[in-house]
């Protein structure tokens, strides 16, 4: 018995050596047949297309190249798009994936990047931060992605490590984190404002409005507490009497408890930083309690997803919901809005200009990886020709000249922690839906 | 699908939860303890560890200290914490049997979630410890993703052969008598109540070691990686590789990671794909272990080497 025991040790363990020992064999395979049809696609494009050149030789003599027809042999470069297609945050995702793969259209429509194609690949996190690592690391270690676009805040903070790693550029629409301004900077981008723009916007609306006193309802979470703090300060600077400031955790089954003391001293407005599940449930009871008051609302919040949800009759003309949105003026944003059904959702033109940033990028450095992108990201989106189209950006490029990418979500200058400074929407629930009520621009919070 | 990434994977994940499946099946197999709390003492590991190896805190960080100790203080620290974690949890629990034992130890396990979510001082709250340290970055030629591997396998194996020895010893023996018939095994000598505490106790080890392991591997010590659901899923690896033998007990780990594994490695080029693969995996999940515990094939396995002997 113990003799076939032993054998059955030592087969397991001969087992487990050679799934490492295989694994270890196919590294060549693995690791350079990932980047190889990247790096070269670059040369053959540069050889045999005359593309990348027609600027020496401008329209008269170089016939129009025809890039739609020359990715084939470019081979492709790959984007994870890296989002929460379940969860909580699962309808946020799915706008951001859908503007991503709508940006990759364009970019393909218009002949591809100087590395080929963009061939995306998706993967669903549910918000989970192991998942988003697990999936991320399978993106560049099996599918040879270059960047991965769209994780939220938790899972940017998780991926931080690996994309200095394995020098792969990491980017978000939404991941609003003031974490990140400390982490990012250096392969670590977001197309959005940090929390603390929220917070400064959600505080702007509560000590304007008029309000006696407020009370603070704060999903425990980093990307629900840090806005909700700056926006107390500014709350408490205005004058106005904060009643409650209870931070709660999410996934209960109700939350009578947390809201006994705020219903108690009935405030005029309740701000409630939280998630959807938590809110909608929060909602309904504080309504059901008593609370006749006005809301208002964070990001998570603001989809329309929310009326049926919670029932369109209790908030409509009392809630009021704060997102970080584009400047709906810009030229920008018109033409995005022109060409995308989708542009009004959240964080829709962030998640296009993600994929235009990236793909000019490329096509800046003419370096098809994660390094070259994050070498000229910078230079790309700040001074020169300003571009707001990859087709446009692309020709700019190859008439030699330096661009400035205008995003679709505003202008998108990046300060040294990989962050864009941005604009500010109010929405109020009217019948059934968001309405826009309130725009502070980029502007207001500069001091 | 790039094969030798995911057993690359499925070699390191799984050995690692295979490490938290054996000390189930030494608590639950040979000393009749159920605990539904486990993870706690994984998440004692991946936070020891983390804390331990992390710099101080600085700028948004919520944490009050960081020792920034070497790494491997830092797995030795995973071990002795999660023994005395055990330690301490185990003198009043291990007082109950059966279903109260279960309802206790997962009672544990979520106060023991709910403060490291609370308390921001220990574990930098929800936020939790990113970025923790990898230590295996500059080996040489090899990279790293094997040297994990290799390290969490060898962890299984010195989990194994340890467990195995003790179990194939005469004190394994007075367990399974404890286990059998503990009225008679008392009346014999054994002393009962203490043999089960040291079994809660020296399988409680690993598991923190396992925790540092996973700690390095997803540079990650976060309250949301610690939830109920490793504790049900290191159960269900336990139930599909059938719970009396160790072996089974680390197939059904490697069983279930292979499979998690298999479906995520899909690629997936487009959002209505991912969505639709996303939606459908918990049901393919489910279907999938319905299936092995009608068809039972680890213990299949098991029994026919047991008649072939």
């Amino acid at each position: 018995m113990l003799r076939t025991r032993a054998k059955w040790l030592r087969i397991a363990a001969a087992m487990l050596a050679l799934a490492v020992v295989a694994a270890a064999c196919g590294n060549d395979d693995d690791g350079d047949g990932v980047v190889a049809p990247v790096e070269d696609a670059a040369p053959e494009a540069t050889a045999e297309a005359p593309a990348p050149e027609p600027a020496d030789e401008p329209a008269a003599e170089a016939p129009a190249p025809e890039p739609a027809d020359e990715p084939a042999e470019r081979g492709e470069v790959t984007i994870g798009v890296l989002v929460p297609l379940t969860g909580e945050l699962g309808e946020f995702g799915k706008i951001v994936a859908d503007a991503i793969e709508f940006g990759v259209g364009e970019i393909n429509a218009a002949g591809g990047t100087v590395c080929g194609n963009i061939r995306t690949v998706v993967a669903d996190t549910g918000g989970d931060p192991e998942t988003g690592i697990r999936e991320a690391t399978n993106m560049i270690e099996s599918e040879g992605a270059i960047a991965i676009l769209g994780p939220t805040s938790g899972i940017m903070v998780a991926l931080v490590d690996l994309a200095k790693r394995e020098q792969v550029v990491i980017m978000s629409p939404y991941a609003g984190t003031i974490t990140l301004n400390e982490l990012g900077g250096d392969f670590v981008y977001r197309t959005v404002s940090s929390d603390l723009g929220d917070g400064a916007a959600s505080g702007l609306w509560l000590s304007t409005r008029g309000y006696g006193s407020v009370a603070f309802m704060v999903q425990n979470e980093e990307s629900t507490i840090s806005p909700a703090e700056v926006a107390r300060t500014e709350v408490e600077e205005a004058g106005i009497d904060i009643t409650d400031f209870v931070v709660y955790n999410p996934g209960q089954p109700s939350y009578q408890a947390e809201l006994t003391s705020v219903l108690a001293s009935n405030p005029d407005a309740i701000f409630l930083a939280g998630g959807q599940e938590s809110g909608v449930t929060l909602i309904k009871e504080a309504v059901a309690g008593g609370f006749d008051g006005e809301w208002l609302f964070t990001a998570d919040l603001a989809v329309p997803e929310i009326f049926d949800a919670v029932g369109a009759e209790l908030i409509n003309d009392k809630a009021f919901v704060e997102f970080a949105d584009a400047d709906p003026s810009l030229p920008e944003f018109i033409s995005f809005e022109e060409r995308y059904s989708g542009a009004g959702a959240p964080f829709a033109p962030n998640s296009f200009d993600m994929v235009t940033l990236v793909a000019l990028s490329l096509e800046a450095s003419g370096q098809c990886d994660g390094a070259g992108i994050n070498s000229v990201i910078r230079d790309v989106s700040d001074g020169g020709t300003a571009v707001s189209t990859f087709s446009e950006g692309r020709d700019a490029l190859a008439d030699g000249d330096d661009i400035n990418y205008e995003g679709a979500s505003g202008p998108l200058v990046f300060d040294p922690s990989g962050t864009v400074s941005g604009a500010y929407t109010i929405q109020q629930a009217q019948n059934g839906e968001w309405v826009n009520v309130e725009f502070y621009p980029a502007s207001t919070f500069v001091e | 699908m790039n094969w030798p990434q995911l057993l690359i994977t499925v070699a390191t994940i799984g050995s690692i939860f295979g490490v938290v499946t054996l000390a189930l099946n030494l608590q639950y197999a040979r000393g009749g303890m159920i605990n539904f709390g486990i993870v706690a003492y994984f998440a004692v590991g991946a936070y020891t560890y983390a804390i331990f190896t992390q710099p101080s805190p600085k700028g948004l960080d919520q944490y009050a200290f960081g020792l920034d100790w070497p790494w491997w203080a830092g797995v030795l620290a995973a071990g002795t914490a999660a023994l005395a974690f055990a330690a301490l949890t185990g003198w009043p629990t291990l007082r109950l049997r059966g279903e109260y034992l279960a309802l206790t130890t997962f009672a544990f396990a979520e106060v023991f979630h709910s403060f490291l979510l609370n308390e921001r001082r220990i574990g930098n709250g929800t936020v939790g410890l990113s970025n923790v340290e990898r230590p295996f970055g500059d080996w040489g030629p090899i990279e790293e993703k094997y040297v994990f591997a290799a390290v969490a396998a060898l962890l299984l194996l010195a989990t194994l052969l340890a467990f195995r020895q003790l179990l194939a010893s005469p004190y394994g023996r007075a367990l399974d008598a404890i286990r059998d018939d503990e009225v008679a095994a008392e009346s014999s000598g054994k002393p009962a109540a203490n043999m089960r505490r040291q079994v809660f106790l020296i399988s409680a080890v690993p598991v923190g070691l396992a925790g540092a392991v996973y700690a390095m591997f997803t540079t990650l010590a976060q309250p949301s990686l610690f939830t109920a659901e490793v504790t049900f899923i290191v159960w269900i690896a336990l139930v599909l590789g059938g719970e009396r033998s160790v072996y089974g007990a680390m197939l059904g780990a490697f069983g279930l990671v292979f499979f998690e594994e298999v479906v995520r490695a899909w690629p997936f080029e487009t959002v209505r794909s991912a969505q639709i693969a996303a939606s459908v995996e918990h049901i393919f999940t489910g279907l999938l272990f319905i299936a092995v515990l009608r068809f039972q094939p680890f213990d299949r396995i098991q029994r026919r080497m047991k008649a072939r002997t």
